[in-house]
């Protein structure tokens, strides 16, 4: 039995917002994630958005951890050297309907703190965006864009930076309490044992919730697909679009850049039993390509390089099916439980701020030394891609690996292929290496740079080919040599 | 008879209307060259195929050398050529050209190397 | 940074030939930039003979058939600098490349001479539904990963689009132990040449759908099955006609695309039906001095004709070079009915040139028709047009008025 302070169920950007926030005590901990990396699910199928806060109920938590989340991402973004870009955002509108709906929505952002929003006639956006779709629209300036994977990934390797453990492939099955009150987690990988348990699983946090002692949360995954576009498309999006929200107060399909000069175009939002089917669908994608079209003019069909889908865990009224806040709970009749239930957009932006806040509700119960050598600044990989010609040079003078190009869509070096596969996670599997460094999400998706990765992940970690993994469990890449003997 | 052929000879790959009795060619339209003629007669009596593979490589710079066939071989002899030429391990350094199994099985064709692979 | 007289972009058989051919005229300053560390691009990994009829008179493998240029460029003593990838070419023709050798390098050129190839499309670009399973191969990649990494992709295969590369995998993967259930192409006839239809599917008893696709991808981890289902003439599924396939393995076949990024960025303007440069007779792009040949221009069926396209470029670019210029070419080429696409789309009106095209749809017994105003310039009577196949036509100045367009169309 391996015994920790704190064990985060579920390493997604809630459990690693939490594991690197508790590594500013002095507490050991670890963070049991099922899944090949820290990012397969619902934190790295979205859209990427760091939201201002005006959609949300005034006084509920998503309100709350959006704004705080929102005000302090610059910050965060460089202390975690994670891409993002306050671009602001355009919700925009058609009819008169949405001119009321848009109006309320300013209403409302002003009462939850959100700055600066301001209704535009078209002039104002064409000047901001002319590739948006709309007649008017509410600019808000606060929103902005973040690259999900990325953001995840660092707070997780700051985390283990500061001494936290990760366990990937590990499921928690099941959980006891000993007699001493700790509790002690059943895993396909051993028992693990802490003092304090949190729960940020997801779309599986009412499961777990229940196994932990809390029964009767019930989660409603909605399942949204979404298009990327490619960057020849993405010079034309400045801004993200949104659509005025609908009658229930959700948005529906809207066009975002990303990042890296991709657009993002999705999702649609349908309730699904199975939150972990992550399929697309003829009709879904059909249907993305006509509302895409109302938002983003250059929604064509060449354009298109991927589809994708995620999986919105909401915490919904198990009587009326309402959808609910965010759960941050401890409660007494269950000690040592931090419960995290139903943490679905804006939970990307509100990570840290409900990670602090699973925090203090530790801290009401046992006094949390600070740990002096807690290092809150984290180097992800270094971009040749970005860099100027005099620095791109001087990069692959002192590193000849800058040297050698593995993607040619994304102008990945091997230098960056190498930091990735040695990453501090762990993390051994072809897509792990793709979203820590863009290779292979290009145009091309792989033609290209693939077969070079998967052979860079034999020869750095000493695998066989049939060894290789995609992502999860038996997502094997190969069935084996075809002559026998050596494999190049 | 009549059927038609697509002749591999070539990448014209012509259509051929072949008029036949049993294994005896009546008349031909079609082909664009005489060599359309003796590839119907052919397929009639014993269709051949040449065939490219890969062979084993130790000490070379690549794992693998590719090989083919100097002649075609008969159609249902392909799998037996197959595994003939899979018990093969060559040492590097190897070039183009060189033979790898003279007479493969008897049957007139030899499996030459394709591609030259130094030693590593 | 260093002047140099042409740099051919891609160590391919369109570049090989492009260098040769420009040093038999002269050029004495040539540089082949190669991200590979070996030349001849992807004939390395196409086995398969066939390669060479038509310019060899036998019948060679891709790398057989790469070596022969490969030896003569070492012969000539023509610089190949592999292990090299060029990020940039601008419109005044500064080309950045990098390797871990030699670093970041910088180029003045006076001809820059386009020969990347092409890439394969992609399941994101046809938003293929379903899951994300690994086990998905384009059949490029697959080809790679058995020929050249000795790595064996899969047993119980699906082949997606009827594209020579995947009749060619078909064969091969059957030669080497796997299953292929089958072909499914969305089109009413197929896209690969005829004899590979013949040799790579019919002698291995390997059935082709036609007017059939994958509608969705199944399996969490590996590939488990596809849905495959027929399609109408606007290539929609018909509904009821689903059939699921259970596999291990699929393979795309479904298209290449010239790759060209760079061009791009040298501000070479593209054509959107060959999604290849615009060029005129010279194979000259609208940047003056940046030329374009082989599958980077546009997706050819034989190599052959590849090394002969590189070659008439190098010997524009060699006059280009030697004259400063070459003639105007004011004159439209206009792809007319049934025509997809024509190479070159401008002309001069005052030369011989080589005319490459591909008809829309597969037809027999039909007439091509060259025409300027209502002057026939030329018709062909072809026996069969298929899209699959290129046709080239040599048009001679004697047939060619200087002061119209010239149309090409299917009588």
């Amino acid at each position: 039995m391996r015994d920790y302070d704190v064990l985060v169920i579920g390493g997604g950007v809630v459990g690693s917002a939490v594991a690197r926030e508790l590594t500013r005590y002095r507490l050991k901990i670890g963070v049991l994630e099922r899944e090949s990396d820290v990012c397969t699910q619902t934190s790295g199928r979205n859209t990427g958005m760091l939201h201002a806060g005006f959609l949300y109920k005034p006084g509920t938590l998503k309100a709350k951890c959006a704004v705080e989340g929102n005000g302090e991402f610059d910050r965060v973004a460089k202390e975690l050297d994670v891409p993002f870009r306050r671009t602001g955002k355009l919700i925009v509108g058609f009819t008169e309907e949405h001119r009321r709906r848009l109006l309320a929505m300013i209403e409302r952002g002003r009462e939850n703190g959100v700055p600066g929003m301001e209704l535009i006639d078209r002039a104002r956006m064409d000047e901001i965006d002319p590739s948006a779709g709309g007649n008017f629209a509410v600019f808000c300036p606060t929103s902005g864009i973040l690259d999900p994977f990325l953001y995840t990934i660092a707070l997780a390797e700051n985390a283990v930076h500061n001494g936290a453990d990760y366990h990937l492939y590990t499921n928690v099955t099941g959980a006891a309490r000993l007699d001493d009150g700790r509790i002690v987690l059943n895993t396909n990988r051993g028992e693990f044992s802490a003092r304090w348990v949190v729960n940020s699983a997801g779309l599986n946090s009412a499961v777990i919730s229940e196994m932990l002692g809390i029964p009767g949360y019930r989660i409603q995954p909605i399942k949204g697909e979404y298009f990327v576009l490619d960057k020849k498309a993405g010079v034309f999006a400045k801004i993200p679009v949104y659509p005025a929200p609908t009658e229930r107060n959700t948005f529906d399909t809207h066009a975002t850049p990303t990042v890296d000069g991709n657009v993002l175009v999705g999702p649609n939002s349908f309730p699904v039993e199975d939150g972990e089917d992550y399929s697309v669908s003829r009709s879904g994608m059909n249907g993305l390509q006509e509302s895409g079209a109302k938002m983003f003019r250059h929604m064509k069909r060449e354009y298109y390089i991927r589809t994708f889908a995620g999986a919105r865990p909401k915490r919904v009224d198990p009587q009326t099916g309402e959808i609910q806040d965010f759960l941050i709970e401890r409660r007494d009749e269950v000690p040592g439980v931090i419960n995290l239930v139903g943490i679905e957009s804006p939970g990307l932006t509100s990570a840290l701020p409900i990670a602090r806040r699973a925090v203090r509700l530790i801290e009401e119960k046992e006094r949390l030394i600070p740990n002096d050598a807690f290092d809150p600044v984290r180097r992800g990989i270094r971009r040749f891609h970005e860099a100027s010609v005099s620095e791109k040079r001087q990069l692959v003078a002192e590193n000849p690996d800058y040297g050698e190009i593995i993607c040619r869509c994304e102008t990945v070096t091997r230098a960056e292929i190498l930091a990735a596969i040695h990453n501090p996670l762990g993390v051994t599997t072809v897509n792990g290496i793709k979203v820590r460094t863009r290779a292979s999400m290009g145009r091309c998706q792989g033609g290209y740079c693939e077969m070079r990765i998967t052979a860079m992940i034999r020869e750095e970690l000493g695998k066989a080919a049939e060894d290789v993994r995609l992502t999860n469990g038996r997502s094997f890449m190969f069935t084996g040599a075809v002559k026998g003997g050596e494999q190049a | 008879m009549k059927r038609i052929f697509t002749c591999v000879v070539c990448p014209n790959g012509c259509e051929i209307e072949a008029e036949y009795e049993g294994n005896r060619v009546l008349s031909v339209a079609g082909n664009l060259c005489p060599k359309g003629r003796d590839y119907v007669t052919q397929e009639l009596v014993d269709p051949r195929r040449t065939i490219a593979t890969s062979v084993r490589v130790t000490g070379g710079t690549m794992p693998l050398a590719s090989v083919r066939l100097t002649k075609a071989i008969p159609k249902n002899r392909i799998f037996d050529a197959m595994r003939e030429i899979g018990r093969i391990t060559l040492e590097a350094p190897i070039s183009i050209g060189d033979v790898v199994i003279p007479n493969l099985l008897g049957l007139g064709s030899d499996v030459i190397v394709t591609k030259n692979i130094p030693k590593a | 940074m260093t002047h140099v007289q042409a740099i051919v972009v891609g160590g391919g058989p369109a570049g090989l030939a492009a260098a040769l051919r420009l040093r038999e005229k002269g050029i004495e300053d040539i540089l082949i930039l190669e991200r590979e560390t070996l030349a001849g691009g992807i004939l390395r990994q196409c086995i398969h003979d066939g390669f060479g009829l038509t310019r060899f008179g036998e019948s060679l493998s891709g790398p057989e058939y790469a070596q022969r240029f490969i030896d003569r460029v070492a012969q000539e003593g023509i610089r190949c600098v592999a292990d090299t990838t060029v990020l940039d070419i601008s419109s005044d023709k500064t080309v950045t490349a990098v390797s871990r050798k030699r670093g970041l390098m910088q180029f003045q050129a006076d001809a820059v001479l386009l020969t990347m190839g092409c890439r394969e499309r992609t399941r994101g670009a046809l938003a293929v539904p379903g899951t994300r399973p690994s086990g998905i191969y384009t059949a490029g990649v697959a080809q790679n990963y058995i020929n050249l990494q000795n790595i064996m992709v899969g047993r119980e295969t699906v082949i997606m689009g009827s594209g020579d590369i995947g009749l060619i995998m078909a064969r091969r993967l059957t030669l080497e132990g796997a299953h292929v259930k089958g072909v499914y192409e969305v089109l009413p006839y197929p896209s690969g040449l005829p004899r590979n239809i013949e040799q790579c599917l019919n002698d291995y008893g390997i059935p082709l759908y036609l007017s059939h696709t994958v509608t969705e991808i199944r399996g969490r981890e590996r590939l488990e099955s596809v849905v495959v289902a027929q399609c109408d003439e606007r290539f929609e599924p018909i509904a009821g006609t689903e059939e699921e396939i259970p596999c291990d393995t699929l393979i795309l076949s479904v298209g290449l695309i010239p790759e060209n990024e760079l061009s791009l960025a040298a501000g070479v303007a593209l054509d959107a039906r060959t999604r290849g440069a615009f060029v005129d007779e010279h194979c000259q792009t609208n940047v003056p001095g940046v030329f374009a040949a082989g599958n980077v221009l546009h997706v050819h069926d034989l190599v052959d004709f590849v090394s002969l396209e590189a070659e008439q470029m190098a010997e524009s670019a060699a006059e280009y070079l030697n004259a400063g210029s070459l003639p105007a070419c004011c004159l439209e080429v206009k792809a007319g009915a049934d025509i997809g696409h024509v190479i070159p789309q401008r002309i001069s009106g005052t030369r011989d040139f080589t005319l490459s095209l591909r008809v829309r749809k597969p037809m027999r017994n039909v007439t091509l028709v060259l025409a300027q105003k209502d002057r026939t310039v030329k018709r062909v009577r072809l026996r069969k047009a298929l899209p699959a196949e290129m046709i080239q036509l040599t048009v001679r100045k004697a047939d060619l008025c200087e002061d119209a367009d010239l149309e090409v169309y299917v009588e």
